[in-house]
């Protein structure tokens, strides 16, 4: 099972579910197969730990990052680099477009409508079980519908980035996972993958997934951690 | 309760809910908007009051209100919404009434940016508004920090019928970690009979109740005066918390740090370790009451040769750290305050140079 993603996808999810990280992974992941890989940060709510702060190792790697201009890469602005909208135009054999948290991070897309209308896009809905909100389906499928509505696009599949951080156990992997298959059963909508860092899983646990794996690496460090 | 993944902005309004906490009232700013963001989903389930003030300097005063009434009263807010909120903060502490303050800190001065900052150390600490009174203050070096901190923060408010406040930088609202919350807190003040203007059918005492911060004769002002500072004497007695890293070995430097900052340290100092060099590291848990006597003592031990303070800010707990090691080691500074965070890597050469 591969990892199978062209076109524009959208990253979007609840707030913190790892929507950030998981672009990141995925986009790493494609590009580790020869794809043409874009980037293009969207997000206008959340002040820190945003896809700008990953822009140096992604770059170094051949993917091309879009974000605001160097001078307002730390400002409280709703800014969106005119170039996201040219990457729409014309996407690269990948061009992952990572959005905002919850309903009002996905607004900006509508701001994208008239580029994205007749283009077939792909939207990724982010769950971490272990988050505030998304901890059961009900929840789930209400962020789900609030993203929707705020992008005027459809969810098409769901991702399971289940995690507690440093403290994620493959126990953690699968009740995530076990959440979001109920989601996507309900939704009517794939489960496309789930996230694990490496070394957590087992061939065993791999067996237990119908979906693929992406691997994460964690981009965002927290200042403290060794380099 | 399971453990959760949390912003420390989330499990900050969490924890105001578990303390009992059922109003809050704030204005947003960035680093610390996620606290309205999510108690404006969370209090309602729980019956109880978010309302957005027209300025901080209006929800200063809606806190006042609700405190003088009695009620379990929170806000939030960054650096400039401190400063707007602070005259409000000096009448809360004049009429003694309950109520916490969180400060997710965020550069300065002025609007500066939205980025960490440890700057307003001397706001927190040493007034912020007028007039002689403090604020009790703690500092979060995490979630789990910031919550059990939060949690405290409502007793310690009540116990000392002021104001408290949780200074945390502007990572330490932005950041996730795992989390889990203690039990519910359940305590209600006892005294609140004497003071609070509850209205006279919720009270089992006759007494009338006046919240004031104005007192024109002479005597009584130096009384009210006389009664905060007996009650800052007390928590210099009862309230100080602090941890000492590394402390039991024979550490040539003595660190002082806090928040964020500590965490870079703490890295720092484990660096050290593995390349046969001890440093510790006094972290101050409370601003004020500060850790007077276990500075003195963790400076004077004899193997420490000095005592430097790093902060997010150009030199502020220093001064503190200075009094208290009161010149028996020399003590150094090393503080950036523009946003970006120093890296364990650029401690460990300012601690090498001190060597």
């Amino acid at each position: 099972m591969g990892l199978d993603f062209t076109g524009i996808v959208v990253v979007a999810g609840n707030y913190g579910s790892g929507k950030t990280e998981t672009a990141i992974n995925l986009a790493v992941a494609c590009r580790r197969t020869g794809m043409a890989v874009n980037i293009a940060d969207l997000d206008l709510v959340n002040p820190y730990f945003r896809t700008r702060e990953a822009r140096i190792p992604l770059e170094a790697m051949g993917i091309q990052v879009i974000l605001p201009d160097r001078q307002y890469m730390f400002a409280d602005l709703p800014i969106l680099a005119p170039a996201v909208a040219d990457i729409i135009r014309q996407p690269s054999d990948l061009t992952i477009l990572d959005a905002g948290g919850d309903d009002v991070g996905v607004t900006v897309l509508g701001a994208l409508a008239s580029v994205l209308q007749n283009r077939p896009v792909r939207m990724l809905q982010v769950i971490n079980a272990f988050r505030p909100f998304t901890g059961d389906v009900a929840g789930c499928i209400k962020i789900k519908q609030e993203i929707e509505t705020s992008a005027k696009l459809n969810v098409t599949g769901l991702v399971s980035n289940a995690n507690l951080m440093d403290e994620t156990s493959a126990r953690h992997i699968h009740q995530g996972y076990d959440l979001v298959k109920s989601v996507a059963d309900h939704a009517q909508v794939p489960l496309e993958f789930i996230t694990a860092s490496p070394g957590i899983l087992t061939e065993s646990d791999l067996a237990h997934f119908s979906c693929p794996v992406l691997p994460i690496d964690r981009k965002l460090l927290f200042p403290w951690k060794r380099a | 309760m399971a453990k959760v993944l949390m912003k420390g902005n989330e499990a900050i309004g969490e924890a105001a809910i578990r303390a009992g906490c059922k109003n809050y009232f704030a204005y947003p700013i960035t680093p610390q908007s996620e606290v309205a963001e999510y108690l404006v989903k969370r209090l309602p389930e729980e019956g109880g009051v978010f309302l957005q003030g027209e300025s901080e300097v209006a929800v200063g005063y809606m806190i006042f209100g609700a405190a003088g009434a009695g009620e379990r009263v929170m806000t939030t807010s960054s650096s400039p919404g401190i400063s707007l909120m602070s005259e409000a903060i000096s009448y809360i502490a004049a009429a003694q009434c309950p109520a916490v303050f969180v400060n997710i800190v965020r550069g300065g001065p002025g609007l500066g940016g939205i980025l960490p900052s440890q700057g307003d150390y001397f706001q927190a600490t040493k007034g912020g508004g007028h007039g002689d009174y403090h604020l009790l203050v703690m500092a979060p070096d995490g979630v789990q920090e910031a919550v059990e901190m939060t949690m405290q923060a409502f007793t310690l408010a009540e116990k000392y019928r002021g104001p408290v406040m949780i200074m945390g930088d502007g990572l330490i609202g932005q950041m996730m970690e795992p989390v889990e919350f203690p039990d519910d807190l359940k305590t209600e003040p006892t005294n609140k009979d004497d003071w609070a203007t509850s209205g006279m059918d919720f009270r089992k005492s006759k007494k009338r109740n006046l919240v004031k911060s104005l007192f024109l004769d002479p005597t009584a002002l130096n009384d009210n005066n006389l009664a905060l500072k007996a009650k800052y004497e007390q928590m210099k007695k009862e309230e100080v918390q602090f941890e000492l890293y590394n402390g039991d070995t024979d550490y040539q430097i003595l660190i002082t740090s806090y928040g964020t900052m500590s965490r870079v340290c703490r890295t720092a100092i484990d660096m050290l370790k593995e390349e046969g060099i001890e440093v510790a590291m006094l972290r101050p848990k409370t601003l004020f009451p500060f850790p007077e006597k276990a500075v003195f003592e963790a400076a004077c031990k004899d193997s420490c040769k000095a005592v430097i303070s790093i902060e997010m800010s150009m030199g502020q707990m220093v001064e503190d750290v200075e009094r208290c090691v009161k010149g028996r080691r020399p003590v150094e500074f090393y503080g950036e305050c523009g946003g970006d965070i120093p890296s364990p890597e650029k401690i460990i050469d300012i601690i090498k140079g001190l060597l």
